[in-house]
């Protein structure tokens, strides 16, 4: 196979192969406990996403104000007698629709555009560098900010918000390799071979790439979640009444005193959910290292 | 000979002024897509009983009646001559604002970035001094929590408690500047400090973790060790001292990423620093007051992120040969 | 121990001492808490959520700036506690001319912070100034009715009006009205302002405080404050914090559950009616909601009280249009005093829409804190008649630019109440008032009525008119009233001798007495 000729030739050694990933990665502790958390905040947001939480995250029951938490409550309630825990759900899922969307979208276009100016220089390399020097430039979380500002507010408009901020980040991280990809003796050879540019890309490329990718995308997805609900804080994210993690913090300052359970059950559910995506990437980079993949 | 345009440096200033004009093209931009304007801000809906001529004014009177392209030109003519705009809610030029916020973010990110250092540098020695111990594992928790508790919801906790159940609340006095009272200053700036300086500590740690096991397993650490250097002389004097490079760099970053990204923080601590002043203008509509605001930082990046790279010359001689 | 081992390096020592000494710092002083508290004897300190936004009282319509211009602003006529006119720098007045001509009497030796005495070439000026168009006052309209200006000596002012205007005096009473000096122009007070009220200009930093001392010479008599100092605390609870640590001794809240956080920890909280009231605005010029039957259909399906009691904690009143204590419309005046989901499906199928209806709606995120909930509320109760509202939560900003377009079928609004029922619904319900567009609603009869409420100085007449306004509101359904909160001004024991006003107003801070 051209792959294993690759390996040999391309400096970075070609990732081990998914299912000797996937162990590698389930074998570490780190690796296992942050692809436990990050599967039971997965599924408590597809639960709330399709609509099966306990309660109505939304409805408002004035008789059930600020109670404590209970076999029936078990988060407690808030101040309009809404259930915390049906809300911490929904505030999950719209964190995760986010930060998901965002990073799939610059990740795609930041790849893509790295490869391109990776691999064809010149013309495409000045543009494409200048934009992101720009976007470096500009402090994140208030560019994430201006943008959030700018259109008219919805999950998908932040998601969208946060993608550009993030864009220049898989730019960088795609570029290197491309770089060095590009002078190998193997790709030179394809070249000259006629192999058309896009099957290069394609077939020896990316699968080069994809290791730096994926774990790039992992610990992007923990970012846009921690963006998401700073600008829910800010009262610049997902507007209400859709629960959000970082509006429903804010909302809870003034409960905190009296009804802590407000402000520690979004709160929980943030660190939960981050601490998981920060575990497995660091599971997922040691597991997808090559170096690692010689080793084994 | 090498023509001047040529040299590296030239280069890298002519990209960094490229830019910075970018970062004015982007904020001015967006700027103006976001709804609404000065004259919506500052009336409310009270705007909609304006007749047509007092709108008009209105516009003029805001800087507001003149095409884009006009607008743009004049304020980035006018900031190259040092005048940065005006503020009518705080009836202030932005230069004074910023004169004013610009010491209390920086003084805001060295501390952060002090505490950084000072719980990220010893947790890294420490986890470092066992790879995958239990001081490893402890370390690595404390590296995973600071990474991973939101900074907002850390300082809203803090001050919750703080003002709750001690009640002890500086940042209530009214700010209180470092050359006015230091003292005052001091404790109006701890809590936040501590809230970014922990966030801080997580890429601190990790990056001097990583250079610490990289710089112990060199043939130079073995030599002295078989020397008989005392075992924490050596992780001072040796270990440390070689890994400081990555460390300076990583927190040369997050100290240019403070600048701008203290704002909820600040926010919460109320805090008068360049975040907030930002967060102000937008929801004012000052474009102004934003536009200048995000250059100067944007500006303070950039010359933060030349210095780190030059101090990372001056740590590491091996660069400066090279 | 390994620990210790980092201290040796000399960067770290440094960093160290650093760090030890703020730590010190905190410790030696936290258990004095606050200079302020000895200089308490003097200055107030009111805690407050933004910077005024702008500080010519011509522009000014912000809370925080309306409340700080207040305190330096003298305006012809004032309010008392119950919203009735009393004398302001107008010290008496006279209708002749069959309510045509007003002729104001000025109070003598009133001066302008900076020395020069008030007279009526002063007036002059202002009310010429607030009427052209280049100024763009806001009040422009409330004045529209004088048609000239005469100053025959220093002490009096005669107004030439184009058709009697009752509500003129009432109108007069804001700051938004406020005399200027005529040799100031509002560009130059709203960086140094010069007026005649109870405190005088001190100083400003952006962002953190405005500070006020007490005029010595203020014909009301010297203020028992020595002088004032506005601190901007960003947000409410943090506010609330500031007013139990002693920081801050007065604070207007507005956000009911703040309200009762404060209550019960050692602070004095008052709640007084308000005269601003959340409405459910219907725009009649937009389909299906130019047909009466599916407006009144909307109104019939709202319990009032069960969005009071759910969005804002049962913290109001339920309210008619006029909320003015004069003039107070009963709010059981309406086609459906209490809810009927039936009647509101007999209406709907009365229209054609037996089948539902989807009304769009605008919400405002932060403009004020219970308006999502409220409209999520009302969501939840016109769906049992059917009737579906499509909620849009906008960002302020996106709100207002919308609203002020007249860009919506309904709106979930706060709207400010006037003292006089005229100034507060004749610039939106009038076919010539300069928020009708807004209001989406005219008629034939409301414009008679207007017109004759504002002929007649006659309190017991007005009254009855302004009784038939609200119900013809009501029964045609212009919008739907829901009710008026309260506002709640917070402050520490020390603090005594504050009357809060209906209209939100701080003007009696110039009464206060600190102990």
């Amino acid at each position: 196979m051209t792959a294993a000729v690759a390996g040999q030739q391309v400096p970075l050694a070609t990732p081990p192969t998914r299912t000797a990933a996937w162990r590698r990665l389930l074998r570490s502790p780190a690796g296992l406990v942050g692809a436990v958390l990050v599967a039971l905040v997965v599924a408590a947001a597809v639960t709330a996403l399709l609509g099966m939480t306990p309660y109505e995250p939304i409805a408002q029951h004035p008789q059930a104000r600020l109670q404590a938490p209970s076999a029936r409550y078990w988060f407690g309630t808030d101040q309009f007698g809404r259930d915390v825990f049906s809300r911490s759900l929904a505030g999950v899922g719209n964190s995760l629709r986010v930060a998901v969307v965002a990073v799939f979208l610059s990740a795609l276009v930041g790849t893509t555009a790295g490869i391109c100016a990776g691999f064809y220089g010149g013309r495409v390399r000045g543009p494409v560098l200048a934009v992101t020097n720009v976007l470096f430039a500009f402090p994140p979380l208030l560019l994430a900010l201006t943008l959030a500002a700018t259109f008219t507010r919805n999950w998908l408009t932040i998601a969208i918000a946060i993608a550009i901020v993030y864009v220049p980040i898989f730019v960088r991280v795609s570029r290197g390799p491309v770089l060095s990809l590009r002078e190998t003796d193997f790709i030179k050879a394809a070249r000259v071979l006629g192999i058309p540019t896009w099957r290069i890309l394609v077939r020896h490329l990316l699968p080069n790439l994809a290791a730096i990718v994926i774990v790039q995308v992992t610990l992007s997805l923990s970012w846009a979640v921690l963006t998401e609900a700073a600008l829910s804080f800010l009262g610049l994210g997902s507007p209400p009444p859709a629960p959000s993690l970082g509006s429903m913090v804010f909302d809870a300052k003034i409960l905190a005193g009296t009804a802590w359970w407000n402000l520690a059950a979004p709160g929980a559910v943030i660190v939960v959910f981050v601490v998981g995506l920060n575990l497995l990437g660091d599971g997922l980079r040691d597991a997808l290292d090559p170096r690692n993949g010689r080793n084994s | 000979m090498r023509s001047v345009a040529r040299h590296p440096l030239a280069r890298r200033l002519v990209e960094t002024v490229l830019t910075l004009f970018g970062v004015a093209v982007l904020v001015f931009t967006t700027l103006r897509a976001i709804p609404g304007d000065e004259i919506t801000a500052t009336l409310g809906t009270e705007a909609a009983g304006l007749s047509a001529e007092q709108q008009e004014s209105l516009r003029a009177y805001y800087g507001l009646d003149k095409p884009l392209v006009l607008q743009f030109f004049s304020w980035l003519g006018n900031v190259l001559t040092g005048n940065l705009g005006f503020s009518r809610r705080a009836g202030a030029s932005v230069l004074e604002m910023t004169a004013n916020a610009l010491p209390v973010t920086m003084e805001l990110a060295v501390l952060a970035t002090i505490i950084g250092l000072l719980i990220g540098v010893p947790l890294a020695m420490l986890s470092a001094s066992r790879p995958n111990g239990i001081r490893d594992g402890f370390g690595q928790l404390v590296g995973l929590a600071a990474l991973s508790v939101p900074n907002f919801l850390l300082g809203a906790a803090l001050l919750t408690l703080i003002s709750r159940y001690a009640h002890y609340n500086p940042n209530a006095q009214g700010f209180a500047h470092l050359t006015q009272d230091p003292l005052l200053n001091l404790q109006q700036m701890l809590f936040p400090a501590l809230v970014l300086g922990f966030g801080l500590a997580a890429p601190i740690m990790r990056t001097a973790r990583s250079a610490l096991l990289e710089v112990q397993t060199q043939d130079f650490v073995r030599t002295a060790r078989g020397k008989g250097v005392a075992p924490w002389r050596l992780r001072v004097r040796h270990v440390l001292h070689n890994a400081l490079n990555p460390i300076v760099t990583m927190a040369g970053i997050q100290f240019g990423y403070l600048l701008g990204g203290a704002v909820v923080v600040e926010q919460i601590f109320s805090v008068p620093g360049l975040g907030r002043q930002v967060l102000a203008g937008i929801q004012q509509k000052e474009y102004a007051v934003v536009q200048s605001t995000v250059l100067v930082i944007a500006t303070t990046f950039v010359v933060v992120n030349l210095l780190t790279d030059l101090l990372y010359r001056v740590i590491d001689p091996r660069v400066r040969a090279a | 121990m390994k620990l210790p081992s980092a201290l040796s390096s000399p960067a770290t020592r440094c960093l160290v001492a650093v760090a030890a000494a703020a730590l010190v710092a905190t410790g030696c002083s936290s258990g004095t808490p606050g200079k302020e508290g000895s200089t308490g004897g003097g200055t107030l300190v009111v805690g407050y959520t933004a910077d005024p936004n702008t500080l010519d009282p011509w522009k000014a319509t912000q809370f925080q700036a309306v409340h700080l211009l207040e305190q330096m602003y003298g305006t012809l006529t004032e309010l008392d506690g119950d919203l009735n006119v009393k004398p302001g720098l107008a010290e008496k007045w006279q209708y002749a001319d069959e309510n045509k001509a007003l002729t104001l009497t000025l109070r003598q030796g009133v001066k302008f912070h900076d020395g020069k005495p008030f007279s009526s070439a002063d007036v002059k000026s202002s009310l010429e100034r607030i009427q052209k168009p280049e100024t763009a006052a806001v009040a422009a309209a409330t004045v529209k009715s004088i048609q000239s200006v005469d100053a025959p000596d220093p002490q009096t002012v005669v107004l030439h009006l184009a058709a009697p205007d009752a509500g003129l005096l009432a109108g007069f009473a804001t700051t938004n009205l406020a005399m200027l000096s005529k040799d100031d122009t509002s560009d130059m007070v709203g960086q140094k302002p010069n007026g005649t009220g109870a405190f005088k200009f001190d100083s400003r930093t952006a962002g953190q405080s405005v500070k006020l001392t007490a005029d010595g010479d203020y014909w009301g008599g010297r203020p028992k404050v020595s002088g004032l100092e506005f601190r901007i605390i960003p947000d409410q609870t943090s506010v609330v914090a500031a007013l139990q640590s002693g920081n801050v001794q007065f604070a207007t809240l507005d956000d009911p559950l703040v309200a009762r956080s404060a209550e019960g920890s050692g602070l004095k909280l008052t709640k007084t009616p308000s005269l601003s009231y959340h409405v459910l605005q219907l725009n009649a010029r937009k389909a299906p909601l130019d047909k009466l039957d599916v407006r009144l259909a909307i109104s019939c399906a709202i319990d009032r009280k069960q969005v009071l009691d759910t969005a804002a904690l049962g913290e109001g009143e339920m309210t008619g249009p006029i909320t003015s204590p004069a003039y107070k419309s009963d709010p059981n005046a309406r086609p459906c005093p209490t809810r009927d989901v039936a009647r509101a499906k007999q209406l709907l199928a009365g229209a054609g829409l037996a089948n539902g209806v989807t009304i769009p709606a605008i919400v405002s995120q932060g403009e004020y804190a219970t308006s999502v909930n409220e409209a999520q509320n009302l969501q939840a109760q016109l769906k049992e008649a059917g009737i579906t509202l499509d909620l849009q939560t906008l960002e302020s900003g996106a709100y207002v630019d919308k609203w002020v377009a007249a860009d919506f079928s309904a709106a979930v609004a706060l709207n400010g109440g006037r003292p006089d029922p005229d100034g507060m619904y004749g610039r939106y319900f009038t076919s010539s008032g300069n928020l009708n567009k807004v209001a989406g609603y005219s008629s034939p009869e409301l414009d008679k009525l207007f017109a004759e409420g504002k002929a007649t100085t006659d309190p017991a007449k007005r009254k009855e008119i302004y009784t038939q306004v609200s119900r013809h509101l009501e029964d045609n359904a212009a919008w739907v009233w829901l009710f008026s909160s309260y506002g709640y001004t917070a402050t520490t024991q020390g603090v005594s001798g504050f009357t809060p006003m209906a209209n939100g107003s701080l003007q009696n801070l110039r009464e206060i007495s600190l102990q």
